[in-house]
């Protein structure tokens, strides 16, 4: 093993093309390197690869490691790179081997964590990947009169969520009818209240508010015509 | 982890040259970090009724329960 190897500055990938290796190969040092880009690695070519013969390219990636810690203190311009930096840091600092991905439309900028065991980045009821994504929120958009929806997500944990609010939210309207009373939901934060508004809003059985204070707000339920 | 933390605070602040974080450790082992942000920055980093300095308590102590560490974060004025 060479100094470099054990010292994490490298990494090898395969990619269909050269440019979807370097990418590849990047991303594999993104754990070691939060935030690391192709300006501050250099790419040996192991292999060209051809997409014709459906033969992969290989590439080795080095980092720079003088023009990596130059850009790891900085804080980048955009929103979505300022996103991407605070979640890839933190994914880093929970030594996770995981890969930040971001998607920015009009309305929403989303970072997904992909890896293993994501279960420390989640939190006790998503407790910290809300935290972070708030962070993140905050970091973009903090000076700018711009503002969009910041979701940090982690291998289908949001879906899961929305499917277990809306399991919950079911139940609740059951014993809400049944016994004619109000019921309330376990505290969780405005995002996730919104899921359960929205997906009870066109009942005419039931209506929903809110109660309680941050971080203990709860989402009611109740019956439009109590015990009838 | 005090990189971490005077990362996440620069992320926040307008004027993140003048983050700075100091630290010591506890009798009992947990760190303390105490955090200092220009004064225009001071909301901005505690957030309203404090919901940033938590949501950055929540993920600093994730990170430092990883390490087997309890941790505190204070703003200091």
């Amino acid at each position: 093993m060479s100094e470099d190897t054990a010292k994490g500055l490298t990494a090898e990938a395969e990619g269909a093309s050269l440019g979807e290796a370097k990418w590849n190969a990047v991303k594999a040092l993104e754990p070691r390197f939060p935030g690391v880009t192709g300006d501050c690695v250099s790419f040996e070519v192991l292999a060209e690869g051809d997409e014709g013969a459906d033969l992969p390219a290989r590439v080795r990636a080095e980092v720079d490691e003088a023009a990596y810690e130059r850009i790891a203190g900085e804080i980048p311009e955009t929103p979505a790179d300022r996103v991407r930096a605070v979640v890839s840091r933190v994914v880093a600092a929970l030594g996770l081997r995981a890969s930040v991905d971001i998607e920015e439309t009009s309305e929403e900028i989303r970072a997904t964590v992909n890896g293993d065991d994501l279960g420390l980045l989640i939190g006790r009821h998503g407790a910290t990947i809300d935290a972070l994504q708030h962070l993140a929120m905050r970091a973009a958009f903090h000076s700018t009169a711009e503002h969009k929806a910041v979701v940090v997500d982690a291998a289908g944990y949001r879906e899961r969520r929305a499917a277990a609010l809306k399991r919950a939210a079911d139940r609740a309207v059951d014993d809400a009818l049944s016994f004619g009373r109000a019921v309330e939901l376990e505290p969780m934060g405005p995002q996730e209240r919104r899921i359960v508004h929205v997906y009870l809003r066109d009942r005419t059985d039931v209506q929903t508010h809110s109660e309680g204070d941050e971080p203990d707000r709860r989402l009611v339920v109740t019956p439009v015509k109590p015990g009838s | 982890m005090q990189d971490l933390v005077e990362y996440l605070a620069r992320s926040l602040v307008d004027s993140p040259d003048e983050v700075s974080v100091e630290s010591y450790e506890e009798d009992d082992g947990s760190m303390v970090y105490e955090l200092s942000v220009a004064e225009d920055d001071v909301g901005k980093v505690i957030g309203r009724g404090g919901r940033t300095v938590n949501a950055l308590r929540c993920v600093l102590r994730a990170c430092a329960a990883k390490e087997g560490r309890r941790m505190l974060l204070d703003v200091v004025d």
